[in-house]
């Protein structure tokens, strides 16, 4: 191994009786050159400064051994002021200083704690001023599957649901027709297109409006918050997407960030967060109101296929046209209801008064006659209403436009066009009952063609004296 | 869309699919509920395929329209669909 030569040269060297030859250089011009200490004894003994000996140590422990992976426990963890972080790394027998510098430690997700089991990697160096060796660590890893990432994610996702902001009370439903759809990530990656595809396919009429991000490394958290606080904010999105394709745990940390899910759980629109692959779940996805296993799975989730909404649409016409019949329907069911009652009203009437019976028989005759033959004409509209709708709903994936129309010779105009009329008052309204007319009431008769301003004559409900109740129905 | 940023048109006050939709849903549910007077049945009826008219009208758009957003004053600048894909 290298470190037993490095230890060996190491300690070797200082050692003036076991120094090899050739080296008559004194210490000041060796130090300087960095290079080995000088082990040529003079006839004096030679004295070395201690900055020479730690120079030279130092030059030793850097030239000699690569850069290693060290596990241990971290112990005594410190966050200077300055950024670095210093530690010591310990087994059960033994410890090494070690120090992680600002720049390293900043691509921590979190600091581990003291007591952690970590593996790091680094190199050996010796701190001169105070002669200690330490290694300068530039990963740092807890052990165990993700290892400090997870840690930091469940440690951020503890605080967030303490907080509240993860419970299922607080998701938004997802809009079913937005106007225009939000997306947050950016413009340059395979995440955008494949959003855009989906949309494009299923519901072209969307307006997409796109805040274009760096989605990893250092910031891009800050800026997925800024712009989907930007978006959320301009009152002109009806939903929000924010998310990136698939990477690394590191990759996609920045959707693991705090920033990025306050912006997130505060956006004043439903957010639908799509990081990663199917796998990967993020701070960003629990937050959100929808979490897409991708960012095509979020396209899907934010439009509505057209295809189904026209299949919906292609319905609707012969269900209002329907609404239209049953009403229909039910009017002629209380003129079917009226007439044998009027009949019995008739019978009544000509019983006492035998006298004039055959004159009223014959009228009554007549009379039945007509009325028999106006409901008939009136049964016939059923079958015709129904013919016409069967050619409705055979033909309703037709164009709109065609239905439309043949859908109006359906509308109550033409049933008013068969003969039946309608008493409305003044403002419209519809008078169904002789509870709604007194004698001398002005209203208006609409019939197919027009209205006519009418006048009520006396009133006679049902069930009133049979003479009085049928003589106008007859004898007119 | 306009080529010049800043000169986005502000959304029109038409309505969408979505408002449209539930006025349809509601319009149904009074016609099949069968307790209007007849006028009343007819107008629905005719804004029922109003809106199914319209409706069709939207969805009878075939081109994405994709904008990008520029910064916090609501400048946008048209993001071809074929650039991102």
């Amino acid at each position: 191994m290298p470190r037993d030569d490095a230890t060996l040269d190491l300690f070797a060297a200082p050692e003036p009786s076991d120094a090899p030859d050739g080296a008559a250089d004194p210490p000041e011009a060796a130090s300087e050159a960095g290079s080995a200490p000088p082990a040529e004894p003079e006839p004096q003994r030679e004295v070395w400064t201690v900055s020479q000996v730690n120079r030279a140590v130092r030059n030793l422990l850097e030239g000699q051994l690569p850069a290693l992976w060290v596990s241990g426990e971290v112990a005594n963890w410190k966050r200077a002021g300055s950024g670095h972080r210093y530690f010591t790394l310990k087994d059960e027998n033994a410890q090494i200083r070690a120090v992680m510098w600002r720049s390293d430690a900043s691509r921590l997700p979190v600091d581990p704690d003291d007591g952690m089991e970590v593996r790091v990697q680094g190199s050996l160096t010796l701190y001169e001023a105070r002669g200690e060796y330490q290694l300068v660590v530039r990963q740092l890893e807890a052990a165990g599957a993700e290892g400090l990432w997870r840690i930091a994610f469940e440690k951020l996702r503890a605080r967030l649901d303490a907080e509240g902001l993860l419970a299922p009370e607080r998701k938004r439903p997802i809009p079913r027709f937005p106007r225009t759809v939000g997306v947050v990530t950016s413009t340059t990656g395979a995440a955008l297109r494949d959003i855009l595809s989906v949309i494009r396919r299923r519901a072209p009429w969307t307006r997409v409006l796109v805040m274009g991000t760096r989605v990893q490394g250092e910031g891009a958290a800050l800026e997925v918050a800024h712009a989907v606080r930007t978006l959320g904010r301009s009152g002109r999105v009806d939903v929000l997407i924010v998310g990136r394709g698939g990477g690394s745990i590191e990759d996609l940390w920045a959707f693991n960030e705090e920033p990025v899910a306050r912006a997130v759980a505060q956006c004043p629109v439903p957010v639908i967060s799509a990081v990663g692959h199917e796998v990967d779940v993020t701070i960003s996805d629990l937050v959100a109101d929808l979490r897409a296993p991708t960012p095509s799975a979020a396209g899907e989730a934010a439009v509505v296929d057209g295809a189904a909404v026209q299949d919906y649409l292609s319905a609707v016409p012969t269900r209002l046209a329907a609404g239209l019949t049953a009403r229909v329907a039910s009017r002629r069911r209380a003129v079917d209801e009226g007439l044998p009652r009027l009949r019995r009203a008739v019978q009544r009437l000509v019983e006492p008064r035998r006298d004039q019976a055959v004159r009223l028989r014959e009228r009554m005759g007549r009379a039945l006659a007509m009325a028999v033959e106006r409901r008939r004409r009136r049964a016939d509209v059923g079958p015709r209403l129904h013919r016409a709708m069967a050619v409705a709903v055979d033909r309703r994936r037709q164009r709109l436009a065609g239905l439309a129309g043949r859908l109006q010779a359906l509308s109550p105009l033409s049933t008013l066009e068969r003969g039946y009329a309608v008493p409305l008052t003044r403002d419209g309204r519809v008078l169904r009952t002789t509870e709604d007319f007194t004698p001398g009431r002005s209203f208006v008769l609409r019939v197919t063609d027009g209205r006519i301003d009418c006048e009520a004559g006396a009133v006679h409900p049902d069930g009133d004296d049979p003479f009085t109740a049928s003589k106008e129905s007859i004898h007119e | 869309m306009s080529d010049t940023p800043g000169a986005d048109a502000p959304q029109s006050d038409e309505p969408g699919l979505e408002r449209r939709l539930k006025r349809l849903e509601a319009i149904l549910a009074a016609l099949e509920a069968d307790e209007l007077e007849l006028e009343k049945a007819l107008a629905l009826f005719e804004e029922g395929v109003g809106h199914v008219r319209s409706a069709e009208r939207i969805l009878a758009e075939t081109e994405l329209r994709v904008e990008e957003l520029l910064g916090d004053d609501g400048r946008t600048r048209p993001l071809d669909g074929d650039e991102a894909s």
